[in-house]
C-alpha cells in the first residue's frame, strides 16, 4: 500500500530543535536519512514563548537536516507538547440508518464525530481521537465492524485536545520558514511508536519522554491508548536547581549534570568533590558529588511522583504488562531507571527508538526519540493520502497497526 | 420556564432575617451590607449598646438593658446568658414573621456564646429554618474561650437546622501570613458573608435543576460526628473559559485543599448558577472536571439554576461534610420537635412558649420546612455575588449539624461535646498543611508561565521546597 517515500519529522524541544529526515519503505521499515538540530531558543517548557527566535532555530534544524541526508524538505509531521495537552477517554455511538443493517465505513466517521461531541474547555481544539475498541450492538471486541450486520456502533476513542491558539502558534512558526505542516502529533504518541512494538502495546505499557521542558506520557493498554498528557518539567529544571543550588551559571550546570549527574544517593565517597576549573569570567568551584546528586534526585523523584499521581487517577498502572519506557535526554541520567523503578513499582527500560534502520547514532539516542517517531507515525497515516473509493477502508487499517 | 408554585402568593415573600449577634456577629452583618445582601432583613442584637450603635444596621435589639446595663456581657457567657432571657420579648419580635434566620455568630465571647440558643430556640418558635454561621476564635484568644465557644457551638447544633462553623484559625491559609490582626479578622468575617449570600442564593435562586433545603442538610449530612468537618467553596468567573476558571476558583479555597478534601465526601452538593447564556456544554465542562475530585462513591447532589443578573458569569457553589476517619452509619434522625429538651440548666421557666407537645410539634414543624426551599424567591436572585470575592471565598471550615442528634432529653450535652469538639479539632489541626513562604528563586523559569501543581510552584528548586540542606 505504501511507495518508498521521505518524511519529516520535526520536533521543536525546548532544548534542541531537531528534524529527522527519514525513508518509509513499502515494507512497514524506516530508514533514517540524516539528522539535523539546533540548539534551541525561545522555547520554554515545550512551547514557543520567543516566535523569531524560535523561527531561526527552526530554519538552522532544518537546513542542518538538508545537508546531512542531501534531501530537499518541503514538509514535515510537526511534534507539539506542553503542559496545556491533555488526553481522556470517551464513547462514541451511531444507530445504522434503518435502510440497511451493514455497517458501512461512513458510519465509522459518524461514531469518531459523536465521540469528539463532548466538552473540552473552550480555547481548546482537538489534536486526536484514537480509536480503542469498537462495539457492535453491544457486543465487545470487535476489531473492525465494517461489513458486519448490526443496528448500533458504538467506539471508545482516546481523545487528545490541547489550547488551539498555542498549537497553531507551533505551526505557524514552521509555516513561516517556508514548510508545509503535513500534521501536528503529539509528542509521547510519535515517541510510542517506535519505543514499543506491536506486542508490548497489547501487553500494555508506559512511555514517559523526559526532555528538557516537560515529562509527556502515554499509556498504552490491550494496544490502545489509554491514557496521556504532559507535565511541565523537564531537565531544564533539574539544570535550573543546579545552576541555583549551587551557584554555578547555568551552562555550567548543564554540562555537571551530563556530565556528573546521578540520581543515586549514597553512592559517593564521603566528601567526593568535584572541581570545576578557573576560567575567564568563572572563579572556579569545588563541589560535592553528592550535593549534586541530593539535588538531581530530589527533583527527579519529584518528577516521578507528580506522574504517578496523575497515573494513579486511572489505575492503569497495575496492568502494565510490558512495564515503562523511559526515553527523552533525561533517561541518560544515570540511575533514572533505578529511581523510576522504585517510585512506579514497575520494571523500567532506558529506551530509544526500535525498529529502524540507518543513521544508528540518530536512533540509539534516546534525545531523537520522538522525532523519528513522528516519521513511523506519518508512515502508519500514509495510506491516508491515495484517494478513491478504497481510501475510507484503508485508512482504517493501520488504525490497528497503531492503536 | 413553567413554575407551578404551591402557593404562589407567598413565593415572593420568603422572609430572611439575618441575625448578628455579639461584637463578631454584628461585624458580619456591616460587611453582609457592604457587600450587599437585599430581599433580607438585617438585625443586630448585642449586649454593648456602643457596639450597637456603631453599626450600620437598622434594627437593633440591645439585649440585658438591667443585667449589663449597656456594658458588653464581658466575656461571660452566662452573663450573655441571662441578658439574653431578659431580652427575649424583643428577640420575639425582631424575629417575627421570619421564614428563614441566618444566625451569625462569634463564639467564645459572653453575648454570642451565651445567647446564640436562646435566639436560636426563639427563631425555632416562629417556625423559621435556621442556619446558624459560627466562628471559633482563634488559638491565641486562649483555651478558655475555645472551650466555651465549643460548649456552645454543642448547644448551638441542638437548635438549628444547620451549623456552618468557620475555625478562625484555618483562616490563616487564606491570609497571608504578615497581614495585620485586623485584616485576619476581616478575612473572616468576609468568608462568613460570602457563605451567607452563597447559601442564602442557592436556597432562593430560580433553579433549573433546583437545590434545596433538603439537599443542602444531606450534603451536610454528618458534619456533627467527630473528626468532620465542613466543605465550603464558591466560585464566579467569566470569559470564554469560566466554567473551568469558576470552579478552580472554587476549588482554591483554603478549605477544599484543591479538591482533595472532596475525595473522601459521601454527599457533595454543586450548583451551578449563570446568566442565560450559559450552555449545556459548560456544565458538563464544569461537572467533568470536578468529577475528578471525587470518588465514584460519592453522592453528587447537582443543581443548576439561570440567573440573569450574573450576566456573561458562572458561578459555582461547592458544599459537603467531610467525615473523620470513621465513617460511622449515619443515619437521619427526625429533627427533634421544635425543641424537646434543652439543658435543663440552661433553660428558665421563664421559656415557657418553647415546648409544647414535642410530637405534634415534629409534624408541623416537618410540614412547614419541607417545602420551604422549594418556593421560588423574587426574580432576581444573588446579584451580590461578585467576582472580585470569588477569589477569596470558600474558606471557612463549615461543620454543620444538618439534623439535630438527640431527640430525647439530654441532660448534660456539655462534656461530651467538648471531647468530641477536642478531637475534630485536632482532626483539623493534622490536616493544616505549613504555609510556603515563596521563596524568590525560580532562576530561569522566573518569566516563563509558572508549573502550578497542587499548590507548588514547581520552577522552585525542589531541595528548596523540601527543606533538603545544600551547601
Amino acid at each position: 500500500m505504501g511507495r518508498d517515500q521521505i518524511v519529516v519529522g520535526l520536533e521543536i524541544g525546548t532544548s534542541k530543535v531537531c528534524a529527522v529526515v527519514g525513508e518509509t519503505r513499502g515494507d512497514g521499515t524506516i530508514r533514517i536519512l540524516g539528522v539535523g538540530q539546533a540548539p534551541s531558543r525561545g522555547v520554554r517548557k515545550g512551547e514557543i514563548v520567543d516566535f523569531e527566535t524560535a523561527g531561526k532555530c527552526i530554519r538552522e534544524a532544518l537546513v542542518d537536516a538538508e545537508e546531512k541526508s542531501d534531501v530537499m524538505i518541503g514538509s514535515v509531521y510537526l511534534g507539539v507538547t506542553g503542559s496545556h495537552i491533555a488526553g481522556f477517554n470517551n464513547r462514541g455511538a451511531v444507530n445504522i440508518p434503518e435502510d440497511r443493517d451493514e455497517i458501512f465505513d461512513e458510519d465509522f466517521e459518524d461514531v469518531q464525530a459523536s465521540a469528539r461531541e463532548v466538552s473540552i474547555p473552550a480555547p481548546n481544539a482537538f489534536v486526536h481521537s484514537l480509536l480503542q475498541h469498537y462495539y457492535v450492538d453491544g457486543q465487545d471486541g470487535v476489531l473492525n465492524p465494517i461489513g458486519m450486520c448490526g443496528r448500533k456502533l458504538e467506539a471508545d476513542f482516546h481523545i487528545i485536545h490541547g489550547v488551539a491558539s498555542r498549537i497553531k502558534n507551533s505551526q505557524r512558526c514552521v509555516k513561516e520558514v517556508g514548510l508545509v505542516v503535513l500534521d501536528v502529533v503529539f509528542n509521547p504518541l510519535a515517541a510510542a511508536q517506535v519505543v514499543l512494538d506491536q506486542n508490548q502495546k497489547s501487553l500494555g505499557a508506559l512511555v514517559v519522554d523526559m526532555g528538557g521542558g516537560t515529562m509527556d506520557y502515554i499509556v498504552y493498554v490491550d494496544g490502545a491508548v489509554k491514557q496521556s498528557g504532559a507535565l511541565a518539567i523537564g531537565g531544564d529544571h533539574i539544570t535550573n536547581d543546579i545552576s541555583l543550588g549551587l551557584r554555578i551559571p547555568m551552562a555550567k550546570a548543564e554540562r555537571l549534570k551530563v556530565e556528573e549527574g546521578s540520581v543515586i544517593l549514597g553512592n559517593s565517597r564521603p566528601g567526593e568533590a568535584i572541581v570545576l576549573k578557573d576560567e575567564t569570567g568563572f572563579a572556579g568551584k569545588t563541589i560535592e558529588r553528592e550535593m549534586l546528586n541530593t539535588i538531581i534526585h530530589c527533583r527527579v523523584r519529584e518528577s516521578f511522583e507528580l506522574l504517578k499521581k496523575r497515573l494513579d487517577e486511572e489505575n492503569y498502572l497495575q496492568f502494565l504488562g510490558a512495564g515503562m519506557m523511559l526515553t527523552g535526554g533525561c533517561s541518560l541520567l544515570k540511575g533514572i531507571n533505578h529511581l523510576a523503578e522504585e517510585v512506579f513499582g514497575l520494571p523500567v527500560h532506558v529506551s530509544h527508538a526500535q525498529t529502524v534502520s540507518g543513521l544508528t547514532s540518530a536512533f540509539e539516542n534516546p534525545q531523537f526519540t520522538t522525532a523519528i517517531g513522528l516519521i513511523k507515525y506519518a508512515e502508519a497515516m500514509q495510506p491516508a493520502q491515495p484517494i478513491g473509493l478504497l481510501q475510507g477502508i484503508i485508512r482504517k487499517l493501520p488504525f490497528f497497526g497503531l492503536w | 420556564m413553567i413554575q407551578l408554585h404551591r402557593n404562589p402568593s407567598s413565593a415572593r415573600d420568603v422572609l430572611i432575617k439575618v441575625v448578628g449577634l455579639g461584637g463578631a456577629g454584628g461585624n458580619v452583618l456591616d460587611r453582609l451590607t457592604l457587600d450587599g445582601m437585599p430581599d433580607a432583613e438585617l438585625v443586630a442584637i448585642n449586649t454593648d449598646v456602643q457596639a450597637l450603635a456603631g453599626s450600620v444596621v437598622a434594627e437593633k435589639v440591645q439585649l440585658g438593658r438591667t443585667t449589663t446595663r449597656g456594658l458588653g456581657a464581658g466575656g461571660d457567657p452566662e452573663v450573655g446568658y441571662t441578658a439574653a432571657e431578659e431580652g427575649m420579648e424583643e428577640i420575639r419580635k425582631a424575629l417575627e414573621g421570619a421564614q428563614m434566620v441566618f444566625l451569625c455568630v462569634g463564639l467564645g465571647g459572653g453575648t454570642g456564646s451565651g445567647a446564640a440558643r436562646i435566639v436560636a430556640s426563639l427563631a425555632r418558635e416562629q417556625n423559621a429554618l435556621i442556619v446558624a454561621f459560627a466562628t471559633l476564635p482563634f488559638a491565641f484568644e486562649g483555651k478558655r474561650r475555645k472551650a466555651q465557644a465549643e460548649e456552645a457551638l454543642a448547644a448551638l447544633q441542638r437548635y438549628a437546622d444547620v451549623v456552618i462553623y468557620f475555625e478562625n484559625d484555618r483562616m490563616g491559609d487564606a491570609v497571608a501570613p504578615l497581614a495585620g490582626i485586623q485584616e485576619a479578622f476581616a478575612v473572616a468575617d468576609q468568608t462568613l458573608s460570602q457563605s451567607i449570600r452563597a447559601i442564602a442564593g442557592l436556597v432562593r435562586q430560580r433553579g433549573l435543576v433546583h437545590i434545596g433545603f433538603d439537599e443542602l442538610s444531606t450534603a451536610l449530612r454528618g458534619a456533627g460526628e467527630s473528626g468532620a468537618h465542613c466543605v465550603f467553596g464558591y466560585g464566579v468567573a467569566d470569559g470564554d473559559n469560566r466554567a473551568h476558571e469558576a470552579l478552580a476558583r472554587a476549588l482554591k479555597s483554603p478549605l477544599m485543599d484543591k479538591g482533595r478534601m472532596l475525595e473522601d465526601a459521601r454527599n457533595v452538593l454543586v450548583n451551578v448558577a449563570g446568566g442565560p447564556g450559559m450552555t449545556l456544554n459548560e456544565v458538563q465542562i464544569l461537572m467533568e472536571e470536578l468529577n475528578r475530585h471525587i470518588s465514584d462513591q460519592t453522592r453528587l447532589l447537582f443543581g443548576a439554576a439561570v440567573d440573569p443578573a450574573l450576566g456573561g458569569k458562572m458561578s459555582v457553589t461547592i458544599l459537603s461534610a467531610v467525615e473523620g476517619a470513621v465513617p460511622a452509619a449515619i443515619e437521619v434522625r427526625p429533627r427533634p420537635a421544635a425543641r424537646v429538651e434543652t439543658s435543663p440548666a440552661s433553660v428558665p421557666p421563664s421559656a415557657p412558649p418553647r415546648l409544647p407537645e414535642p410530637a405534634p410539634a415534629l409534624h408541623v414543624v416537618e410540614r412547614e420546612r419541607e417545602p420551604e426551599p422549594a418556593f421560588i424567591p423574587a426574580p432576581e436572585p444573588v446579584p451580590e455575588f461578585r467576582p472580585v470575592e470569588a477569589e477569596l471565598i470558600a474558606a471557612a471550615v463549615p461543620e454543620p449539624a444538618p439534623l439535630i442528634t438527640e431527640p430525647e432529653p439530654e441532660p448534660e450535652p456539655a462534656a461530651p461535646a467538648v471531647a468530641k469538639q477536642a478531637a475534630r479539632a485536632k482532626a483539623v489541626q493534622a490536616k493544616q498543611e505549613q504555609m510556603q513562604f515563596e521563596p524568590a528563586t525560580r532562576g530561569r523559569f522566573e518569566k516563563s508561565e509558572p508549573t502550578i501543581v497542587d499548590g507548588q510552584d514547581l520552577d522552585v528548586p525542589t531541595f528548596l521546597r523540601r527543606n533538603v540542606k545544600v551547601k
